[in-house]
Order: structure tokens, then C-alpha cells, then sequence
């Protein structure tokens, strides 16, 4: 008897348990997720409709627009694969130390209400890391 | 030495898959007099994998440029130790690192009495699991990730390692990660072993140590990356939930719950299935980690690149899964025990592996998220940071308020000594209003701090009340690492959301105002020509509270000789035990004017105070297992 009341407070536990993880992940699903999309991907999407989104691509050595003491960067991000498709990228934060023409960024944020440009509120360049790729980089950084 | 060196990783190949099968073949006969055989070759097969590495260390100390390995990771002007820890630098290097260190723990595992306590065709079991989960690794050693690569002719100089690599953190934190990973083997082995050939002896007991060295390492390795990415990278903290982040925070949540879940199999002979489920989970999740990293299936800060290995490692994640279930549903001769009361010692222990768990799978969930959202649209759907901090927050606070009541119940059910429990209970109620009043609104983080106040508090009563405690080095170490855990919680529910960060263009002298905080740009000093670096620009940034000057940060901006086309900063800190000061200099303009991101960081350094104690404490964990025959 006293076996069988454990299993049932065990097993109100875990309901309970399971009930809250449940509710977390159903909240955090439904609040927090946001588009990861490619330039190209972006670019076929209606930008009205994408909101907040992650964007994946490279620095484009054109129209680059770093002000002289101020934060932050105008630059063309351009898709990885496909680098005809371009998109204005806005960011007025700091620049991490690997930014530069041609290096991959992710960058965090919106289209602007016109979706002229996408709004970055964050910037990241992919983590230098000892792995393959980014030793063409390094060998191109190469002074 | 190209050659001599991939044919030493055949060689141990071909060794460790017919030791393998031949393994294999001989425990299902039930043959145990093939053991010497299998011992003695095993030996031989991993004298293949150290001597093929001694030839790739022989290449990078002597700057052997022939080897493309070497021309990847080593330059020139890299100073020495960074060329030797470019052996685990590279993505080659860093798996024949892994399969090295899976091949010296085999080679000590024999010689331990765990191993010689156990039952022959125990050993057998073990050995064919084991020599596979090598030849695995040589396989893909020798096919896709082969280090014995030759460029011909033979480059002057090679690529060399990226200045931010150049940082103690990296030379550690790897090797560390590696070593908790490949140390797993050894448990997930003699669980799957044990289970399949029903032995008498508890695995748990005889992996003990394995299995705590390998936790060790591996939080070692998560701690240390994470104040990497702190001190070095600028990624705005210490965590970013970044997927190759996770990765190895995944299996540490599952050997973390394996952990716990195994004291209450060594003490009441129960959840026997669970544990060897969990701790070959946790081995999978190991090699789940290497698949996020490597297999290119999510975008990440990193640049790992792809590297043909997606396919293997995901075939052998499901060959592992398969075995697992084949193994833990098929076994015999275990026992079934009901568990205690939910409200005891034991029952809080499940709960503390169901949300360790449930943390495990979160991340995993929100990890894949973009792979598994492909399955109903086409815009790949990710989750940021708030997704992770939502639901692993309160959880976390949870496990910490459970560790403030689980000592003071009985291991069956029932308060064991009320006047603790009684004591923390007081302090738990009396710190959350106290934090929530001093202006802590966040109230998951307010409940975190006070759960981790009170479980402090409970450490403390416990010693208190009971001098037998004060006697066992198992118990200092025990409720160290638990000490260790809650001041880390502490950490994160400060630093975490009451951070202050803001960036300023300053000229020299003026000053800027953050949390309280007076900063002052007093100077700026240009040299160079220092070791590696070619061009330095220091900031001299006096931070004063209340008009007193606190102290100095010097963040510096540098350029190193090899990459001239980048700059790299240098962060300056206050440290301190409440409020740390943390400074980038971010760029100077010509108008003499510099740019900083300025961050106040309450309570930080408890994080690394509390992972820094949670290794090194649990060392006082690991027992002599007693030799066959001896007593305790």
C-alpha cells in the first residue's frame, strides 16, 4: 500500500513537473523564436512579415560606411552562396575586433518600417576558431 | 613520417576492430581464456595510436611544413607552447587528441583493481565495446580527418594560430573538454558491458572514479571556455547560448544527472536500468557534441567548418542509441526496487536527474530548433538567448532549492534533523524578501540568490550539527562541489541580468557615468615591438565611486605582427568580489578621441570562484577502489 501511494506522489510529481516544462517551452517557443535566414532567404521573404529575425552572410567590401569615432557600421551583407544578392545592413553598436570586408557575420534585428534596411541590434563575426574555414580567412588577413 | 604515421593509425585500426570482434565473439562463447589475448593486443593496438601522435608532435615542434596539419596550425613566429597545443588545435589533431586519450585510459583501466574486480567475460564485453568506439575514431581518422596529410613541396611557412587563440584559456580549454569526453568511454563501456553480461560487481562503483574525473574535466573545460569567451572574445559575457556552446554543455547535464542517480543505486540497489541508460546517453551525448560542431547541420558563432564526418557520426550516434536500448531492455539479473518517499533524501535526488534532464533536452531542443522547425516551414526557425534563460533559469533555481532541503531529509523520508531544516527554511524566505526589497524585481533571479544563500547556509548547519560530517574527506567533497555549484548560481543570478553595459566616445579627460560609476579617458599610450605584437595602444581609464578613485583599467588595443590587417583588444578589468569593472577600447579617431564598452559586472567572479571549486573540490571524491580479495 505504502509502495503503491509512492508511485502516485511520484507520478503527481512528474505530471507537475513535466506540466511547468511544458509550459516554459511552449512560452519560449511561442515568444522567442526568431527567423534564421540566409541574405537569399531574406530577400525572398516579405520583409513586412519576417519581424525579428537572425541573418547570416558576409560583409560586403562595397559601400562599406564606418564613421570615424562613432559606433557601429552601414554595410551591404551579402548571401554566402550566392553573392549577387545583397541586402543594407544598419548597426550602431560596436564592432567586434574581426569585423572587416569579407569576414561572416550574424546579425540580430528587424527590417526597418519602410524594409529599406534591416536594423541590426546585434552583430557578431563568426568566432575565429581553429577550425578549417576560417584559416583562409586568417591566411588572407595575413599582412 | 607521412606515411609511417597513417599507418600507424591503420594498423591500430585494423588491431582494435578484430580485438573488437574477436572480443565480441569469445564473451557470447563465453571463451574467457581469449582475455590475456585481448589485454596484451590492446596494448600493442594503442602503442599504434601514441606512436602515430609522437610522429604528429615530432612534425609540430620541428615546424615540419610538409605536413598539412602543421602548415593549418603553426606558423613561424607562433611561440612554442601554442605549437605544441596546436596537437589539439586543429580538427584533425583534436580528434587523434580525443582517440589518444580513449586509447592511455584503456591502457591504465586494465591495471586498476575496478577492472580486475570484475568477472572475465564482464572484461570481454567491455573490450569489444570499447576497441570499437576506438576503431570508430580511427576510422574516421584515417579517412576524413587525417592529420598525415603531405603538401608537396613543403611550404616555408605556415597559417599559424589567430591572435584571439593566443590566450591560456585556449591552451586548456579544449584538452579539458577532450579529456571529459574521451574519459566517458570507460563508464558507458563497463555500464553496457556489466548490464550484457550480468555481472555481480556494481559498475557504478567500478567506474566511480572514471566517471568523476571525466565530469571533472569536462567542467573544467565548460568553466574555462566560458571565461575565455569573457575575458578574450568580447562576446558581451560569459555565456551565449551559442549552439557550439551547448554542445558541450549537453552531455555535462546527463553526467551530471548519472551522478546522482548512481548514489541511489550504490546505496539502495535500485534504478539499476536508469543508470546504465544514463551513463551511455551521456557518452552518446558526447559524441552528439562533436556532431553539432562538426557536421555543419546548425550555423554558429564558430567556423568549424564541414568535414565529411556528419554522416559517420550520425549513423554512429543511432548504432549507439540502438545498442543502448538493445542492451538496457534485454538485460537480465537486475533487480526492481521501489523507490523511498518522494519527500526523502532519495526522492530529491530523482527529481534533482529529472531536472538536470529536462535542462539536457531544452537545450538540445532549442539547439536543433532550426532543424527540427524545417519540418513544418520553410524559413528555418531559431531561438535566442531569452528562449534558454526562460525555461533554464527557474530550473536552475530549482535544483538549488533543492539542495537547501535535501540533507536535512532521511534517506527513506522524514526531516532528519529539523532545526536545519527549519534554519534554512528562515533564511529562504527572509533573503528572497531581503533581495527583492534591496531592488532584486527580477524575481527568478531574486529566488536564485536566495536559494543559493540558504543552501549556503545549509552546507554551513550541516558541518555545524554534525562533527561526524567534519571527519570523512568524502563529505568535504561532496558538499564542496555542491558549494561550488550554488555560488556559481549566485553569480549568474547577479551578473547575469543586472549587468550594466554601455559604450562611450571619450576625449582625454572627460568622463562618462555608468551605474554610479565615474570613468575617466586620462591617457593613452602608444608602443610596440613587444614579443608578437607589433603596434599597442593602451587606455588609461581611472574609475572612481563617490569621487574616490577605485582603480585603474588598462584596456588596450593591439595589432600582432602576422596579422597586420586586424586589431585585437585587450579588456581591462577592476576586479572584484562584488562589482567588476570590465573595459574594451573599441577604436581611437583621429581627433584623439577613443571608444570604450564599459560594463559593470556584479558578483561575476563568483562564477569562476564557484566552477574553479567545483573541480578541484571533487578531486576529494575519487576513492582507491580495494584490489580483489583486499578488504576495506
Amino acid at each position: 500500500m505504502a509502495k503503491n501511494s509512492n508511485k502516485i506522489v511520484y507520478a503527481v510529481a512528474l505530471v507537475l513537473f513535466l506540466g511547468g516544462l511544458g509550459y516554459l517551452i511552449f512560452s519560449g517557443l511561442t515568444q522567442d523564436s526568431v527567423y534564421f535566414l540566409n541574405v537569399s532567404e531574406a530577400l525572398a521573404e516579405d520583409r513586412a512579415e519576417i519581424g525579428s529575425a537572425r541573418l547570416f552572410g558576409k560583409v560586403s567590401p562595397q559601400n562599406l560606411a564606418v564613421v570615424d569615432g562613432k559606433l557601429g557600421a552601414d554595410f551591404d551583407l551579402i548571401d554566402k552562396l550566392e553573392p549577387g544578392k545583397s541586402l543594407r545592413v544598419s548597426y550602431r553598436g560596436a564592432l567586434p575586433d574581426t569585423f572587416e570586408p569579407g569576414v561572416e557575420v550574424i546579425v540580430e534585428g528587424a527590417f526597418s518600417s519602410g524594409g529599406g534596411e534591416f536594423v541590426a541590434r546585434t552583430l557578431v563575426t563568426k568566432c575565429p576558431s581553429k577550425y578549417e574555414e576560417q584559416s583562409k580567412q586568417m591566411e588572407e588577413g595575413k599582412g | 613520417m607521412h606515411l609511417t604515421g597513417y599507418v600507424g593509425l591503420l594498423f591500430s585500426l585494423l588491431a582494435f576492430l578484430s580485438l573488437a570482434g574477436f572480443a565480441g565473439v569469445a564473451a557470447w562463447n563465453r571463451r574467457e581464456s581469449a582475455l590475456p589475448f585481448v589485454e596484451k593486443g590492446q596494448l600493442i593496438a594503442a602503442g599504434g595510436v601514441l606512436f602515430s601522435t609522437v610522429i604528429l608532435l615530432i612534425g609540430l615542434t620541428s615546424r615540419d611544413y610538409s605536413f598539412k596539419y602543421v602548415y593549418d596550425n603553426v606558423d613561424n613566429a607562433l611561440s612554442f607552447v601554442y605549437t605544441l597545443t596546436a596537437l589539439w588545435g586543429g580538427r584533425e589533431g583534436s580528434l587523434l587528441f580525443w582517440e589518444v586519450i580513449i586509447a592511455v585510459s584503456g591502457m591504465v583501466f586494465v591495471a586498476t583493481p575496478g577492472y580486475k574486480s570484475l568477472a572475465s567475460n564482464t572484461k570481454l564485453f567491455f573490450w569489444m565495446f570499447f576497441l570499437a568506439v576506438q576503431g570508430f575514431f580511427l576510422f574516421l581518422l584515417t579517412s576524413w580527418s587525417n592529420p598525415f596529410i603531405e603538401i608537396i613541396p613543403a611550404p616555408h611557412d605556415g597559417r599559424g594560430l589567430n591572435p584571439l587563440l593566443r590566450n591560456p584559456g585556449m591552451i586548456f580549454h579544449p584538452p579539458l573538454l577532450f579529456l571529459g569526453f574521451a574519459l566517458y568511454t570507460i563508464p558507458a563501456c563497463a555500464a553496457l558491458a556489466s548490464s550484457i553480461a550480468g555481472e555481480t560487481k556494481s559498475w557504478v562503483t567500478v567506474a566511480r572514479n572514471w566517471n568523476i574525473l571525466s565530469w571533472i574535466f569536462l567542467t573544467a573545460g565548460i568553466v574555462l571556455g566560458g571565461w575565455w569567451s569573457y575575458m578574450e572574445l568580447g562576446w558581451g559575457g560569459y555565456w551565449a547560448w551559442d549552439p557550439v556552446e551547448n554542445a558541450s554543455l549537453i552531455p555535462w547535464f546527463a553526467g551530471t544527472a548519472v551522478l546522482h542517480t548512481a548514489v541511489i543505486e550504490k546505496r539502495r540497489n535500485a534504478l539499476q536500468r536508469t543508470n546504465v541508460f544514463l551513463m551511455s546517453l551521456t557518452f552518446l551525448l558526447c559524441i552528439f557534441s562533436t556532431y553539432l560542431t562538426r557536421s555543419g547541420v546548425i550555423d554558429s558563432l564558430h567556423t568549424f567548418g564541414e568535414s565529411g564526418v556528419a554522416q559517420p557520426l550520425f549513423w554512429s550516434m543511432v548504432s549507439w542509441m540502438v545498442l543502448t536500448l538493445l542492451v538496457v531492455f534485454l538485460s537480465e539479473r537486475l533487480t526492481h526496487r521501489t523507490l523511498s518517499d518522494f519527500l526523502s533524501r532519495q526522492g530529491m535526488l530523482v527529481i534533482a536527474a529529472w531536472f538536470l534532464l529536462a535542462l539536457g533536452m531544452v537545450v538540445t531542443l532549442g539547439t536543433m530548433w532550426p532543424v527540427i522547425s524545417q519540418l513544418w516551414t520553410t524559413k528555418s526557425l531559431g531561438l535566442d538567448a531569452n528562449f534558454y534563460n526562460r525555461v533554464c533559469l527557474p530550473f536552475m533555481s530549482f535544483l538549488v532549492l533543492i539542495f537547501c532541503f535535501c540533507p536535512w531529509l532521511g534517506w527513506k523520508g522524514g526531516i532528519r534533523d529539523k532545526r536545519g531544516f527549519i534554519g534554512v527554511s528562515a533564511v529562504l524566505v527572509i533573503s528572497f524578501v531581503a533581495f527583492y526589497l534591496s531592488g532584486m524585481t527580477n524575481v527568478v533571479a531574486a529566488l536564485t540568490a536566495a536559494a543559493s544563500t540558504a543552501a549556503i547556509v545549509s552546507i554551513v548547519l550541516l558541518f555545524v550539527f554534525n562533527p561526524a560530517l567534519r571527519r570523512g574527506r568524502h563529505n568535504f567533497g561532496v558538499y564542496g562541489v555542491h558549494l561550488g555549484l550554488v555560488l556559481m548560481a549566485l553569480g549568474i543570478a547577479f551578473s547575469g541580468p543586472y549587468k550594466v553595459e554601455q559604450e562611450f566616445v571619450l576625449a582625454k579627460g572627460e568622463s562618462a557615468v555608468i551605474d554610479g560609476y565615474t570613468v575617466t579617458f586620462t591617457d593613452l599610450v602608444q608602443d610596440g615591438d613587444v614579443g608578437d605584437i607589433k603596434l599597442r595602444a593602451t587606455a588609461t581609464l581611472e574609475v572612481y565611486d563617490d569621487g574616490r578613485l577605485i582603480g585603474i583599467m588598462l584596456p588596450e588595443k593591439r595589432i600582432y605582427k602576422n596579422y597586420e590587417r586586424q586589431q585585437y583588444a585587450e579588456v581591462g578589468t577592476i576586479p572584484g568580489l562584488g562589482d567588476e569593472l570590465y573595459s574594451t577600447l573599441l577604436g581611437l579617431t583621429e581627433d584623439d578621441k577613443a571608444s570604450f564598452k564599459v560594463s559593470v559586472n556584479p558578483l561575476v567572479n563568483w562564477v569562476w570562484i564557484g566552477g574553479t571549486l567545483m573541480c578541484v573540490i571533487a578531486f576529494l571524491l575519487l576513492r582507491r577502489m580495494p584490489r580483489p580479495g583486499e578488504g576495506r
